[in-house]
């Protein structure tokens, strides 16, 4: 199989994908002549690098639960700071915990308890109309904000947990390549496991729900469990993004707890494209980018004469872009298309029906996973 | 201006000052919940929208009318509280045209959604147009009642008078208006059955702008009332919006009545937690308030989902 038709069959698939492939090779290209010379840091883009992985995460665990299943989570805020707290508490030496165990516990902790918490939301709520979910997730959010601001003597409080460990260290590579190392395998992992698992039978049932659930019911699967599950896979994802980011950034405290970040997370899945993976990667990585972005125009001159407040500008450009795409582009930049087709279903059905479907994709040789 | 030794009914009076606020806030949400069908998460910062307008229109009414007073409380505020309301109806029946009304077709999901987009930009708004710290409408702080306060030991002070009189005033105009006039009696058809109440010749468009007129208007109300009672701050309509949605779903989502008994209850709990914990009812103090209010919307969700009012299944 030559590179040119894997790249058309596994990413590229029509001229809207192209242009925006062709956009963010040339960004790449960008920043690795940067690097190259010297304009930009290689430390500074590969925390930007982690941060990219780590909203990249989210993204996809919110995809999960919003992209497969229709569920509504306003708290992707709250499991990713459960996450990051987890791994604090336990492994920094001057947490009021005082554990200072080895990182792998941190993550396993994200684990347990993103799952245990998103269970508990759960039940009240999944089992009724999916806007009690948003409701009682946002709420459940700003609790869990308010306990870790409060309960100082468990969790530091406002003043936050510093001297978090970085993670392997024996690795013979800089703190920072190692981080962005770590989380560039996670994402590929989890990716890989979810194109997997949304092409399986769960995942059908799941994209049924989505669509119709009293059809789903009606062909006998229990919808409340289908749902259930995803929550807690979605949950679980961004509890590990938390704990990563834990030991990339070193020092967390509740200030990033708040429901902005959550709506970054929303924006990132919508403007990628509900439901589908790749486009959760790439809605990261864009809002990444804003973010970051909007943070250089503080050291414009222009700006700073003109004595504008950043963080203003950034809330209402935000609050436009949900508007603008849920009016304009509700499919986001890379909308789901025949990557949830099983490939070998799909040889078959162009074998039989002569590539009737057309494009790139009628010549698929599949058989890749 | 609260004594030292907190009479239990002093958290009683507190209560229901709240509450009348909460209320005022549930209306507007669950009428558009109802009648629109969908969460409006920008609600909230509707209210703080209302609040800012009237603390702008303080900066020309003060000087125009100077100290004239009534009830305790001078001239302008009374003229800012309806500056505000009016603005902030205008404000939602705008965001409605220009925003909600192109994603309709998206369902209540989309505007869910969409919604959130609506209360970063309000709260962007206010944040450019006043910055980012918090503000009193000036008006001069007064004691608690003196005569209330010897006699039952409770603190009253005449703007808690004002804003429980004003809240009941708009309650009561509201029920009126839903019970005994073409458009309440068109409005509660629509709530009941929008395409039902269509075929009956009934003009939804009429009844959707009727709809944030009232929410806009009792949202801002209810915004002014608190940073009358607290401060003016551009946060303060998000921070209060889960509560607010607690009183709206333990009413049962639909029902303005609901919403309003809903509001009353939530409250009223909301500022009775530091009670309960000092009676060792509850382990945790008024930093809790927010998340008790919640629990008990989520054990409400769990026991009974219809809500309090609402029909069961």
């Amino acid at each position: 199989m030559s590179v040119t038709s894997w790249v058309n069959e596994t990413v590229v698939r029509d001229p809207t994908e192209r242009r925006i492939f062709t956009i963010l090779g040339i960004v790449t290209a960008l920043l690795v002549v940067g690097v190259l010379t010297g304009v930009i840091g290689i430390r500074f883009l590969l925390f930007q690098v982690s941060l990219v992985g780590m909203y990249a995460l989210l993204s996809l665990g919110l995809n999960v639960q919003w992209g497969y299943a229709g569920l509504i989570n306003f708290s992707v805020a709250a499991f990713w700071g459960l996450g990051a707290y987890s791994a604090a508490l336990l492994t920094a030496p001057n947490s009021p915990l005082g554990l200072d165990l080895h990182p792998a516990f941190g993550f396993l902790a994200a684990i347990v308890v993103s799952a245990l918490v998103a269970i508990l939301i759960g039940i009240p709520t999944l089992r009724l109309r999916e806007d009690y979910l948003a409701i009682a997730s946002l709420g459940l959010a700003e609790v869990i904000r308010v306990i870790i601001l409060n309960e100082r003597q468990w969790t530091a409080g406002s003043s936050g947990i510093s001297g978090i460990p970085s993670l392997l260290e024996w690795l013979p590579l800089t703190s920072a390549a190692t981080t962005a190392s770590v989380v560039v395998v996670l994402g590929i992992v989890v990716f890989l496991f979810l194109r997997r698992v949304h092409r399986s039978p769960w995942g059908r049932v799941l994209r049924t729900i989505r669509s119709d659930e009293d059809l789903a019911k009606a062909l006998g699967k229990n919808t409340y469990q289908f749902k259930m599950q995803a929550f807690v896979v979605g949950s679980v994802i961004m509890g590990i993004a938390g704990a990563f980011y834990a030991h990339l950034n070193l020092y967390i405290d509740p200030s990033d707890l708040v429901p902005l970040t959550t709506f970054y997370i929303w924006i990132a899945v919508i403007l990628g494209g509900t439901g589908s993976n790749r486009g959760a990667v790439v809605g990261a990585a864009v809002v990444i980018a804003i973010r970051e972005g909007t943070r250089f125009l503080n050291d414009v001159p222009a700006i700073n004469t003109l004595g504008l407040d950043l963080a203003p500008l950034r809330l209402l450009f935000v609050g436009i872009l949900i508007i603008l795409i849920m009016r304009f582009r509700q499919d986001g930049l890379l909308p789901p298309k025949d990557e949830l087709i099983w490939p070998a279903a799909k040889d078959k059905t162009t074998a039989a029906g002569g590539g009737g479907s057309g494009g790139p994709n009628a010549q698929a040789e599949g058989g890749d996973d | 201006m609260i004594p030292l030794q907190i009479s239990p009914f002093q958290y009683v009076v507190n209560g229901v000052v709240f509450s009348s606020i909460i209320v005022l806030a549930a209306i507007g949400l669950s009428l558009v919940y109802s009648i629109a069908d969908f969460a409006n998460f920008a609600h909230g910062d509707l209210m703080t929208v209302g609040a800012f307008s009237a603390l702008f229109s303080v900066s020309f009414l003060q000087p125009l009318l100077g100290d004239v007073g009534v009830f305790g409380l001078p001239l302008w505020f009374f003229l800012a509280l309806a500056f505000g309301m009016l603005s902030a109806a205008v404000i939602a029946v705008i965001t409605d045209r220009i925003i909600y009304e192109p994603v309709k077709d998206s369902g209540s999901i989309g505007l869910l959604i969409t919604s959130i987009g609506v209360a970063l930009v309000y709260r962007a708004m206010v944040f450019l147009s006043f910055g980012s710290e918090s503000d009193r409408y000036g008006v001069t702080r007064q004691g608690p009642i003196p005569w209330v306060r010897e006699t039952f030991g409770i603190a009253v002070t005449p703007r808690n008078l004002v804003v429980v009189f004003l809240a009941t005033v708009l309650v009561v105009a509201l029920h009126l208006t839903l019970t005994r006039t073409t458009l309440g009696r068109k409005m509660r058809a629509t709530a009941d059955n929008a395409d039902l109440a269509r075929v009956s010749g009934i003009r939804t468009s009429e009844v959707i702008l009727a709809m944030w007129l009232i929410g806009g208007a009792l949202a801002a109300a209810g915004g002014v009332f608190l940073g009358l009672e607290e401060l003016v701050r551009p946060r303060m309509g998000f921070d209060i919006l889960l509560i607010v949605f607690a009183a709206v779903i333990l009413g049962g989502i639909g029902s303005v009545y609901g919403a309003m008994l809903g509001g009353l209850v939530i409250g009223m709990v909301h500022e009775l937690v530091p009670l309960f914990n000092q009676w060792g009812i509850l382990p945790v103090g008024s930093r809790y308030a927010a998340a008790v209010a919640f629990v008990i919307m989520v054990v409400i969700l769990l026991i009974r989902p219809s809500g309090i009012v609402g029909e069961s299944g």
